[in-house]
């Protein structure tokens, strides 16, 4: 008789535990209907209409507006400009991240303190300041200018409405997000991996080389996609500091409606954008799976 | 081979290693034994490179070591989280080292496989450290220290997150294979039991100094401090006030050629025998350790004695029994005073000091 008791009390939790994971299932279900509605609703539902659209001519499936982006030199010449200022500035904005986050990995006090506090300061300041502060601190008789001529120096170029000017906007603008990703990967680096590849006789380029970096690909990456995409997005930056040609795809897209009134040819500029920004988005969809899976 | 001259360290005013010196002999094992936070890791941290010290001399065959960077110190060391990288295979963690050097590829192929053989992984050389278990990856991680020949092994802790199992064989394992290549290590551990099965000589460190150093048999059989004899193994410590050559241990007068004043007077559970003439006391609980029987009893002034008998001795619960010391270490102010053996109880005579 004995077991006719385990087996009663075997039964009844697993009844109540079915049924409450059901209604535990229903209550997440009912919590995410709503973003996932709103993300349909004005997310989803109007990129497939615009997508569709960029492949109708007066009712009938075509290519030809496609053609006609990838035959424009113009055009051409913006999308290469914007993906080149999103890998350089990008790769730029990383590498200098990187540092950041290796000295505060391994450093510690007042100094470390104030970096720390330094490099996250932009978060906080709105693209827009940052241009019109670089438009006064770099543009023609900005403040940068004045101080050069102090010291004699009369050559200065101005980097605004040329390429550096936005890329020097959006290295500044994109400091603190690796710094962030980078230092929550290089927190994850034992001191002793470190200590122990000091100990066989690396030296710190080695150590950087194949220590460090191996263990901090998949933050990088998650790192670069997020600034890359940021960047090639991005309007007000190159809007007040960029060169009026070429232009990056956000200011041409704009321009192409607001100004040359051919929203049909705007749709097909965003969806060129958004199938670029969806392959580096997968991307970095799929490392940070990766890294979900390798965490488990 | 290694002589550490008054090693000092200290962190924000803290010392953490005071005065430290001792040397080490080619091809012995000697342990830094101590409690947690006593300066023994920092101290083999020194030994290696990884901290710097504040004050003294580190020599390695002679040769001036105390400002040279780790990087370039004949040392190798074996951290307590083994420290393995995770990207690289263990063929690739263990050959780090050799790579570093600059080897040709195929000495370092040669000399990985050999040392993975050594410690019994050579069939594991492709996998990556997560998918190793503690032991193995604890002999991954000696072996990467091996492969680069150094003149002086440095563990810390090496097996401390261990199940006391493995940790045992580990150790078995480790002697055997220092005494085959004649290493000469140093190995810090807090574990006493593990100290002294594995070391040739120990160095006891307490508060960051050397306490003393000694091999495992003359450290318990003649600790020269009451912390060192209290670290290590099991003492019934009894302290009493001594007073015109007599002492009163747990009721029973002893008598004790030592000056008057405060004493420490401590025996070890082993060093304790029936005796018609010792203090009485009855025995609460007896715990059978297999080859012997470990006794615990409360005497008539409310203390407990710990005795350890043979098994066929054990005596019933309850039961109330009269014990003397064969032995007593004597201690002032945590020095040694003196060392009795078989002290009688006042109306005897023949006490030695």
């Amino acid at each position: 008789m004995p077991d006719l008791g385990t087996t009663s009390g075997g039964i009844a939790p697993r009844h109540t535990q079915r049924t409450g994971l059901g209604l535990q299932a229903l209550a997440g279900l009912a919590l995410v209907a709503l973003p996932v509605g709103l993300l349909v609703t004005l997310i989803l539902w109007p990129t497939v209409r615009m997508v569709t659209a960029t492949f109708l001519i007066d009712g009938t499936l075509s290519s030809d507006r496609y053609f006609a982006f990838f035959n424009d030199a113009y055009t051409m010449a913006n999308l290469r400009y914007t993906l080149e200022m999103g890998l350089v500035s990008a790769v730029t904005a990383l590498a200098i991240s990187f540092g950041i986050a290796l000295y505060l990995r391994f450093s510690a006090g007042r100094i470390a303190t104030m970096i720390h506090g330094l490099s996250l300061f932009p978060l906080f300041v709105p693209s827009i300041i940052i241009s019109y502060a670089l438009v006064r601190f770099l543009g023609p008789n900005g403040l940068f200018q004045l101080m050069l001529e102090q010291v004699g120096f009369t050559h200065y170029r101005t980097p605004y409405l040329t390429p550096v000017g936005p890329f020097l906007a959006f290295v500044w603008e994109n400091i603190p997000l690796p710094v962030l990703v980078l230092s929550a990967g290089l927190s994850q680096v034992s001191d002793h991996a470190v200590e122990a590849a000091r100990d066989l006789g690396a030296k710190a380029p080695r150590i950087l080389w194949e220590i460090l970096l191996p263990q901090m690909r998949r933050s990088l990456l998650i790192a670069f996609a997020l600034i890359f995409m940021g960047i090639i997005g991005a309007f007000t930056v190159p809007y007040m500091l960029g060169p009026p040609a070429p232009e990056m795809m956000s200011v041409f897209m704009q321009r192409t409606l607001g100004n040359l009134h051919d929203p049909e040819a705007a749709q097909v500029q965003a969806v060129v954008l958004m199938v670029i920004s969806s392959i580096v988005g997968g991307f970095y969809i799929a490392t940070m799976v990766k890294s979900s899976e390798a965490a488990r | 081979m290694l002589e550490i001259g008054a090693i000092t360290k200290t962190y924000q005013g803290t010392p953490a290693v005071r005065d430290a010196s001792f040397s080490v002999a080619r091809g012995e094992l000697v342990c830094l034994l101590g409690p947690s936070g006593c300066g023994k890791s920092t101290l083999l941290r020194i030994i290696s490179g990884l901290t710097a010290c504040d004050s003294g001399k580190i020599s390695i065959e002679g040769v001036d070591m105390t400002t040279t960077q780790a990087n370039r110190r004949p040392t190798a060391m074996v951290f307590q989280s083994h420290a393995l990288w995770s990207h690289m295979t263990v063929a690739q963690n263990v050959g780090f080292g050799l790579r570093v050097r600059g080897l040709p590829k195929a000495e370092i192929a040669a000399k990985t496989a050999a040392v993975l053989d050594l410690v019994g992984l050579a069939a594991f050389a492709k996998r990556l450290p997560a998918e190793l278990s503690g032991g193995q990856a604890q002999r991954v991680a000696l072996a990467r220290c091996l492969v680069v020949e150094p003149k002086v092994l440095l563990m810390d802790e090496p097996f401390s997150a261990l199940d006391a199992h493995l940790r045992k064989g580990l150790r078995e394992e480790l002697k055997a294979l220092q005494g085959r290549l004649d290493l000469t290590t140093i190995f810090v551990t807090h574990d006493q039991e593990e100290a002294m099965e594995l070391a040739d000589r120990i160095v006891v460190m307490q508060g960051g100094r050397v306490e003393q150093v000694g091999p495992p048999g003359a450290l318990y059989q003649n600790p020269s401090t009451l912390g060192v004899a209290q670290f290590i193994g099991a003492m019934n410590t009894c302290t009493t006030n001594l007073r015109h050559g007599a002492v009163d241990w747990y009721g029973v007068t002893l008598r004790m050629h030592l000056p008057d004043g405060e004493v420490a007077l401590l025996c070890r559970p082993e060093d304790l025998h029936p005796d018609a003439k010792g203090t009485a006391a009855r025995v609460t609980r007896v715990i059978d350790l297999g080859p012997v029987t470990k006794v615990t009893l409360i005497t008539g002034t409310g203390d407990l004695l710990t005795w350890t008998c043979p098994r066929d001795q054990a005596p019933d619960l309850g039961r109330v029994l009269t014990l003397l010391p064969r032995r007593l270490h004597a201690f002032r102010s945590g020095a040694l005073m003196g060392l009795m053996e078989a002290p009688l109880p006042a109306q005897a005579q023949g006490a030695t000091a």
